[in-house]
């Protein structure tokens, strides 16, 4: 069982992988794409695959990863089952640091064009900080409390990038686009910047699967099993805000991804964190790399932000493996 | 055990797909196959070099043969200037003149284009506009191609300077076209000047909630063209580009025209006068309510020039018999 799922989700990534290599809205042949691949191809295919498919195959696999493993995260830390990467403010701070950062006119060097993800980034933490701090009651954090202000937070943040937005109006397709989940950047820049938050956060989640067990029985029954309950929350929080955020920075806001793969892995495999996490994190890459390519397709050649068929194509089939979940009281 | 054969292919995964980083992807543009079939002339052509509205240097080692242009405006340039036929590939919403429909697509709408599509119709230059953004020209740069950022004109005279940049781009020349451009709107200048009264204009974008409709405000060629078409701009007093305006404050203003350019999305006078609280306003009690093809103002190109004409017409027909 527990070798057939790592099996099955990883062939599951392997394919998606391939597939995301192979279909775009300029159609190669296999025999081009082997071509290209070895080395061979012309100077087009060769561009189409190394320079744009590769590295957005690459920022996809690792945005999916970074927000249904966080999601798995959340959904254990907060013991409850609507939690997602963006509950408590990461989504909302990231889209007002980068309306704010657009409505400025950057410089057209390096720096310039880093200054909306960098400002996403910064925003998003300072928002689940700033949450944190807001929840804190003494030396521990309730965990109804942390909801709540991180609610409460995501909703004023939201207000005020809908009123910049609506201020600044030659800037609406932009923002609008970024906030439903269009990459700002693309090429090997946006991977190398993003993967040392996502190999850290994702790291400590990972290994992180006991003690969200532990975390299962309750705040007061987990320490007394021996865990430090306000520092493994603190850590966990950190490690998922720090891979979410920095994939939101470059990746726009994707919705709906985090929420249900954690789901479906609990059904189809158990809620046993050590394994879910891990799960989640290979299926969050699948799921999000195969919604970019359903994006890219659907309409050629005009592609639509990919947090819109997260949610379209996700949704039904989520419905769907619940509906057909055996075990009714998974969570 | 498990778990640490699954980090260490996750590791292997990913620095497998980081290696093509430091393989450095072929920058040189290949050289057209358009250009190489025409006749070779007897002198070298020069290159042209210059700067573009993100301060870019942009050279060119003779004018460019396969253009993709991804604003409607660059294509309605393109196209006016007689470049049309090296235009390889357009934005979705370039829809003018007719032949532009018939090019390929990279896409557009809601700022995504496909980048593949554009590296597939092997352009040797890409001419951007300011609805895209830099981060868009910084993709294609490093795919290895050539991209000329055209900045927006502020008046008509700088949308001169636009076809003049695109001419030297393409290897046309434009005085002709300028000249004859500068001369239709002299005459409208002449007319207007004439002009004792200016009637007050609501020009009204989009009025999907009728009580708080979109209308062109300060700094836009909305507010220009009805201005220099002898009109006042009940828009232009207030602060946004791109305001909604209050219908209480259209009422106050009491336009005596009002110009549809929500007439391609559906707009009609009848719907107008049957809004709920519009009957007061002098332009619905004249019937002075006009469809306006909005392309013709929201697109900084030559065909603004067209715009100003029809305006004026609208405005003073007494001087346009």
């Amino acid at each position: 069982m527990k070798f057939r799922s790592y099996l099955f989700s990883l062939l599951a990534l392997v394919l998606a992988l391939t597939l995301s290599l192979a279909i775009g809205s300029v159609f190669l042949s296999p025999l081009e794409l082997w071509a290209a691949l070895t080395g061979h191809g012309t100077q087009t295919s060769a561009a189409i695959l190394w320079s744009i498919r590769l590295p957005r195959t690459a920022l996809i696999a690792l945005t999916g990863m970074a927000l249904s493993g966080s999601g798995a995260a959340y959904q254990g830390l907060f013991r409850n089952p609507l939690a997602d990467p963006f509950l408590i403010g990461v989504a909302s701070g990231a889209g007002l640091g980068a309306v704010i950062a657009m409505s400025v006119k950057w410089p057209y060097t390096f720096w310039g064009l880093m200054a909306i993800p960098m400002s996403a980034f910064v925003a998003a933490l300072l928002t689940v900080l700033i949450v944190y701090s807001l929840a804190r009651v003494g030396k521990t954090v309730p965990t109804t409390n942390l909801i709540l202000a991180g609610v409460a937070f995501s909703s004023f943040a939201t207000s005020l990038t809908s009123f910049l937005m609506l201020r600044s109006t030659g800037e609406v397709r932009r923002a609008l686009g970024w906030l439903l989940g269009g990459a700002s950047q693309s090429g090997w820049t946006a991977i190398l910047a993003i993967a040392p938050y996502l190999f850290i956060g994702l790291g400590i989640l990972i290994f992180s699967g006991h003690a969200m067990n532990l975390l299962q029985f309750g705040d007061d029954q987990a320490q007394q099993l021996g865990l430090n309950v306000t520092r493994a929350k603190t850590i966990l929080l950190i490690a998922s805000s720090l891979a979410t955020a920095a994939a939101v920075a470059f990746s726009g806001i994707i919705g709906f991804v985090g929420l249900i793969v954690p789901h479906i892995m609990r059904l189809w495999w158990g809620a046993d964190y050590r394994r879910l996490i891990p799960l989640s994190i290979i299926s969050g890459a699948t799921a999000l790399l195969i919604s970019d390519i359903i994006a890219r397709v659907v309409l050629a050649p005009q592609e639509i932000p990919v947090g819109i068929v997260t949610a379209l194509a996700g949704a039904p089939f989520f419905l769907w493996v619940l509906r057909r979940a055996k075990n009714q009281g998974y969570w | 055990m498990l778990r640490k054969i699954f980090i260490l292919t996750l590791f292997a995964a990913l620095l497998v797909g980081c290696a093509p980083a430091s393989i450095s992807t072929p920058t040189t543009v290949p050289v057209s196959t358009v250009a190489s079939t025409i006749e070779v002339p007897t002198v070298a052509p020069t290159p042209i070099t210059l700067t573009d509205g993100l301060g870019r240097q942009v050279k060119l080692d003779a004018p460019a043969q396969r253009v993709v242009s991804l604003a409607p405006s660059n294509t309605e340039i393109l196209f006016a200037i007689g470049a049309g036929g090296q235009v390889v590939g357009r934005d979705e919403f370039s829809d003018f003149p007719e032949q532009a429909k018939g090019l390929a697509s990279v896409g557009g709408s809601m700022g995504q284009y496909s980048t593949e599509s554009i590296v597939a119709l092997k352009p040797d230059l890409v001419l951007a506009a300011e609805i895209n953004t830099p981060e868009l020209v910084k993709q294609l740069e490093d795919l290895g191609l050539k991209v000329y950022y055209l900045k927006n004109p502020k008046t008509i005279e700088e949308m001169y300077g636009n076809l003049e940049i695109v001419g030297q781009l393409t290897g046309h020349d434009v005085t002709d076209l300028v000249s004859s451009l500068k001369a239709r709107v002299a005459a409208v200048d002449e007319k207007i000047a004439t002009v004792t009264e200016k009637p007050a204009v609501f020009y009204e974008i989009d009025a999907t909630d009728a009580s708080k409709p979109y209308t062109y405000g300060p700094n836009t060629f909305g507010d220009l063209l009805i201005t220099r078409a002898g009109g006042t701009n009940i828009g232009g007093s207030l602060k946004d580009p791109y305001p909604q305006i209050s219908l209480e404050q259209i009422v106050t203003s009491n336009p005596s025209i009002i110009i549809l350019g929500d007439s391609l999305y559906g707009a009609t006078p009848d719907a107008v006068k049957a809004r709920a609280g519009w009957a007061s306003i002098e332009a619905v009690k004249n019937g002075n309510i006009f469809p306006f093809d909005d392309n013709l103002v929201s697109r900084p190109g030559p065909r603004l020039v067209d715009g100003l004409e029809q305006l004026a017409k609208l405005f003073h027909p007494e001087l346009f018999k």
